[in-house]
């Protein structure tokens, strides 16, 4: 029987929770499960609303055998407001009976006939799956670097998982916490790396984002060749007061610099950090000559709630250099944005470009794992 | 099954999944062969798609449950 793509109706619910039950039974863990109602939780659509997810299943008959996320939204792309697709959690009943290989393929050669300006991002490295099929397919990959900045070195040494994954590093990093040397590596490290902090900007914490965030996007986006629309309409909506994010506005001299999107996370066994306690930088927004002030703004705030780490992903280079600046370290990235041949087209040269696009971990699905 | 169509379906598929060419028949399919997975598969497609300068639409991907069915859309495509 043929398998079709269809949008994700009431009427499949049940079908849906039945291949997430086979998807279980097969092993799939249930982060990687589909979710189990017809209307996303976060970005519904709603009307006149230009940020919004559709959720769309591979129905064989009525058996639900594959689903995909499309998230709809506006960004600055060089220049110009224009919409442009992300695609996510593509889970195909492939994965536990091979007899489905080819749903994988079919939901993607599908999206991108639905719609051909896409991109996914994250995906946990360029050696997994659906990384492997996009770069097969001739779309453009690259890596959202990953920056750090130890708050608590001995807490760090003692919970940050890659480096006690091998017995030698582990003893490595047992030794260097026992001996103090690490302590004192990591922070004469970090001060040297760190430049003087600029006295003149002003902090304050906001519930939501105004007229003030929209003035800087319109002076800012034509900066980045390709960045996720960030006025105060969507800004909102991503990032909503009663939730645990916790928002910055930068300024000096009266005059808005930047903002920023903070998480303040204790761990739980998590299999990168631990039981550390997390500061993240998820998303933030200033001219480029303004990104050292607003990391160092978001870096203050974190280390005075005294959590044992701070981390950014952010795909800019000048961002980049302001994280360096700031005494922050460049780690290994398993954050990966990929551009689909008609997105690579509208950033020629994407050789060119690529340094300048804006990607951070707020994007795509938000910080979901923060 | 025009021979010189599925020799040359067989020589690609043997390449793209890592197999001999010896392993590949007509019922050959993701579950008879261990290496063709969805990546595999899509590589399979792409290869095909280059080796005979076409391109298939996804509802002739979702028909390609094994050799036999692969053969069979190339035909029509290619006749």
């Amino acid at each position: 029987m043929a398998i079709a793509i269809h949008p994700y109706t009431e009427d499949r619910i049940a079908a849906v929770k039945a291949f997430n039950q086979r998807l279980g039974a097969g092993g799939v863990a249930p982060e990687f499960h589909f979710p189990e109602s017809h209307i996303p939780y976060w970005l519904p659509p709603l009307d006149g609303r230009r940020l919004y997810q559709e959720f769309y299943v591979a129905l064989e008959g009525d058996t639900v055998r594959g689903a995909f996320i499309l998230k709809h939204q506006d960004f600055s792309l060089s220049g110009a407001t224009e919409p442009v697709v992300y695609y996510h959690l593509p889970v195909s009943e492939g994965i536990v009976n091979k007899a489905y290989a080819g749903v994988g393929v079919l939901m993607l050669r599908s999206a991108v006939k639905m719609q051909p300006v896409l991109f996914a991002l994250g995906m946990g490295g360029f050696d997994r799956p659906l990384p492997t099929m996009l770069k097969a397919m001739g779309w453009s990959l690259s890596e959202v670097a990953f920056y750090f900045r130890i708050n608590h070195p001995v807490r760090f040494l003692r919970q940050i998982a890659p480096l006690r994954r091998s017995f030698g590093r582990r003893a490595l990093a047992n030794l260097a916490t026992f001996s103090g040397g690490g302590y004192l590596a990591i922070k004469t490290a970090q001060s040297l790396r760190t430049s003087r902090g600029d006295r003149s900007i002003r902090t304050e914490i906001v519930r939501s984002f105004g007229p003030w965030a929209d003035e800087l996007w319109r002076h800012n986006a034509s900066r980045y060749p390709l960045i996720a629309d960030r006025s105060s309409a969507a800004l909102n909506v991503l990032y909503p007061p009663g939730k645990d994010f916790i928002c910055l506005r930068i300024t000096r001299a009266g005059e808005t610099v930047g903002w920023t999107v903070l998480l303040d996370t204790q761990m739980r066994d998590n299999k990168y950090f631990g039981n550390l306690r997390v500061g993240a930088m998820a998303d933030c927004f200033a001219a480029p000559e303004h990104a050292a002030q607003v990391i160092q703004a978001a870096t203050q705030i974190l280390e005075e709630r005294n959590v044992d780490l701070v981390i950014a992903n952010h795909s800019n280079t000048a961002w980049g250099k302001a994280f360096l600046s700031n005494g922050y370290f460049e780690g290994p990235s398993n954050f990966i944005f990929a551009a689909s041949k008609a997105l690579a087209e509208k950033l020629a040269p994407l050789d060119t470009n690529r340094p300048n696009i804006y990607f951070m971990r707020g994007d795509g699905d938000g910080p979901v794992n923060l | 099954m025009s021979a010189p169509l599925f020799d040359r379906l067989r020589t690609i598929a043997a390449d793209v999944l890592e197999v001999t060419p010896a392993k590949i028949s007509a019922d050959s399919s993701p579950e008879s062969i261990e290496t063709w997975d969805s990546v595999h598969h899509l590589n399979l497609v792409l290869a095909l798609e280059q080796e005979f300068n076409l391109q298939f639409e996804p509802e002739e991907i979702d028909q390609m449950k094994d050799i036999q069915h692969i053969l069979d859309i190339l035909g029509s495509k290619v006749a």
